[in-house]
């Protein structure tokens, strides 16, 4: 049990990018393998806040007196974090506008239905 | 001295003031990118003789190396970044008259972005800054793919775009990992301490690592994105994704298996990949009717020996290898930017729609057959001592599996000259020779096309132009402790 209770940040992110690594593999519908990428993206943010995070622990910050720095959480990762976010809404953003686009130009979101380019 | 954050910061900035430049004078735009790479040009080739002597490390925010972010402006790094303000600024001539349609600002946004985002790529330290950088690089790409809103178009960025985004994730995942390790982002630091963990534990991270890079650096397995989004971006795009885009991505893994991992037991795979792309590239460049497919997949092909050529690993090879990814630059660049008005011209991107092209736009023509020599190899073009150098670099190693794989490159080199040569033939020798008006390209495109031919001849036939540079170049990648030394040594 002690092992799920040190783990399960790491277990739930790897869920989650496997998860998500399932939904852009298999599914044919366009907005569903872009839900696929989003999964991803959460999955990867929540192994990186876990990289630094000890439970409860709290934000370093210096001027509060009392607190040992082995309580503190890594404040790096929270950082890359919040630049992995912003990074990911701005592909999801475009995925989806290219995403109208296709639907415009084929009339379909189906992948397998969309073949004009191939080897 | 010059910083070199300013070869990252200048063009940044203009990126983002084009749109807001745009609301009052919309016809000036173009003028923006053109300026802001001569900028580069200057700034590095003011950097290129002082970083020949010894790097120069730039530490952001007044930290000491491993706690800030730090650019590193060595051998490699500013002579990527010349090469990428060189080849820039030269499209970005040729797109003032051949981007006519659609939303021109943005256009011209995003291509400053993306070359950002190239030079952020070769100049950072850090290894969380360089996958920031690889996404701007990235997302500004997919958007320019799209950009003629055509099916194909349209298509291709969004295959591009789904596989180049679970490669970054997979990149992420390995950046995660290595911080988890060892606690610090900086690929001196990390570098300095790798041995210090079993090799199994760094295994995982190395391989996430370059295969989220190797989406982008058009790898084997992972290049299905590549010939379908270089043959229907509009063909500047083109010129920029194969002579820049797929070059970066491929310093960034020679940058982590050299610097970072000093992962000497995975070379062997990496050249065996590297000839399986070459093969591969080349043997479907040779079944194309579409030229422009046909040229990504040359591309794909040249990839290949570059990648082999990194992963000999010894100076020669790895001077050897630059100097190919820089002859592949320029004549790819060229080959595309005179693909370009020959489609505008025809209509069409089929390779038998060309025929007699050869009298009616003799200067693009002549341009073209010159960037398909030199990619061939022959001897007055650049193309030839690179190849010469990669194949001595393969052969003064003495190992059979080297020696075998060279013979299977100059396998790949006569099957790439056989598909060169039918497009020169088509050019000039298959002509109804019913006096066909003369249409030449605009003058805006044709001088590019005949600085990079003057380019092509010039260090074809004097390579110790650039071999001093390449020579330090190779040293700088093959020696990690250099490296470290010279990123932490007010530390040490």
């Amino acid at each position: 049990m002690s092992f799920l209770n040190n783990y399960i940040y790491y277990i739930g992110a790897f869920g989650l990018i496997l998860i998500g690594l399932y939904i852009i593999l298999v599914k044919r519908n366009l907005i569903k393998v872009i839900v696929g990428l989003g999964i991803v993206d959460t999955g990867v943010n929540l192994f990186l806040i876990s990289v630094g995070y000890i439970t409860k622990g709290t934000a370093p910050i210096f001027s509060r007196p009392g607190i040992d720095s082995e309580d503190m959480v890594d404040p790096v990762p929270q950082a890359l974090v919040l630049t992995a976010i912003v990074i990911g809404v701005a592909v999801l953003a475009l995925a989806l506008s290219l995403a109208i686009r296709l639907y415009q130009h084929y009339g379909t979101l189906n992948l397998r239905k969309i073949r004009e380019q191939k080897w | 001295m010059v910083n070199p954050v300013l070869l990252i910061a200048v063009p940044l900035g203009l990126a983002f003031a084009i749109p807001l430049f745009a609301l009052f004078w919309k016809a000036a735009v173009k003028y923006i990118p053109p300026a802001a790479l001569a900028f580069n040009l200057v700034v590095s080739l003011l950097l290129l003789p002082r970083v020949l002597e010894n790097s120069v490390i730039v530490s952001i925010g007044g930290w000491q190396p491993p706690f800030c972010i730090n650019l590193v402006a060595g051998p490699v790094g500013v002579l990527f970044s010349t090469i990428i303000a060189l080849v820039g600024l030269l499209v970005s001539v040729y797109a003032l008259d051949y981007i006519k349609e659609g939303a021109t600002e943005k256009y011209h946004m995003l291509y400053l972005l993306l070359l950002t985002g190239a030079t952020g790529v070769v100049l950072t330290g850090d290894i969380f800054n360089l996958f920031v950088f690889f996404e701007i690089l990235c997302i500004s790409s997919y958007s320019l793919v799209a950009y003629l809103r055509e099916k194909s178009g349209i298509e291709s960025a969004v295959k591009y775009l789904i596989q180049g985004a679970v490669g970054s994730s997979l990149l992420l995942i390995g950046i995660g990992l290595l911080y988890g390790l060892f606690g610090t982002l900086n690929m001196a630091d990390i570098a300095q301490s790798i041995r210090s963990v079993s090799p199994i534990s760094v295994f995982v991270p190395m391989v996430l690592i370059v295969a989220g890079l190797g989406v982008e650096a058009a790898i084997f397995p992972l290049n299905a994105w590549l010939p379908d989004a270089h043959s229907s971006a509009p063909s500047s795009i083109s010129a920029i994704l194969s002579g820049i885009a797929i070059e970066v991505g491929l310093y960034a893994v020679a940058r982590v298996i050299f610097t970072i991992f000093g992962a000497q037991s995975f070379l062997t795979f990496l050249a065996l990949l590297g000839i399986l792309t070459l093969l591969v590239g080349e043997m479907c460049a040779f079944c194309q009717n579409n030229i422009k497919r046909m040229l990504a997949y040359s591309s794909i092909g040249q990839i290949g020996l570059i990648l082999f050529a990194l992963a000999i690993a010894t100076s020669y090879g790895v001077t050897g290898g630059l100097f190919q990814l820089l002859s592949h630059t320029l004549a790819k660049a060229l080959l595309f930017l005179a693909t370009g008005y020959m489609i505008y011209q025809t209509g069409s991107m089929e390779i038998s729609a060309l025929e007699g092209m050869g009298k009616k736009m003799p200067l693009t023509c002549l341009a073209f057959t010159i960037g398909a020599f030199s990619l061939v190899g022959l001897p007055p073009f650049i193309g030839f001592p690179s190849k010469f150098l990669v194949v001595r670099a393969a052969l003064v190693t003495k190992e059979t599996i080297f020696i075998i794989f060279i013979g299977l490159a100059l396998l790949g080199t006569v099957i790439e000259a056989a598909y060169f040569f039918r497009v020169v033939q088509v050019l000039y020798f298959k002509a109804d020779m019913t006096n066909p008006g003369r249409k030449e390209a605009p003058f805006a495109a044709l001088i590019p096309m005949f600085i990079f031919v003057i380019l092509i001849v010039i260090v074809g036939i004097y390579p110790k132009l650039v071999t001093d540079v390449l020579n330090s170049a190779a040293s700088e990648l093959l020696s990690r402790t250099e490296y470290i030394k010279a990123v932490l040594g007010s530390i040490l």
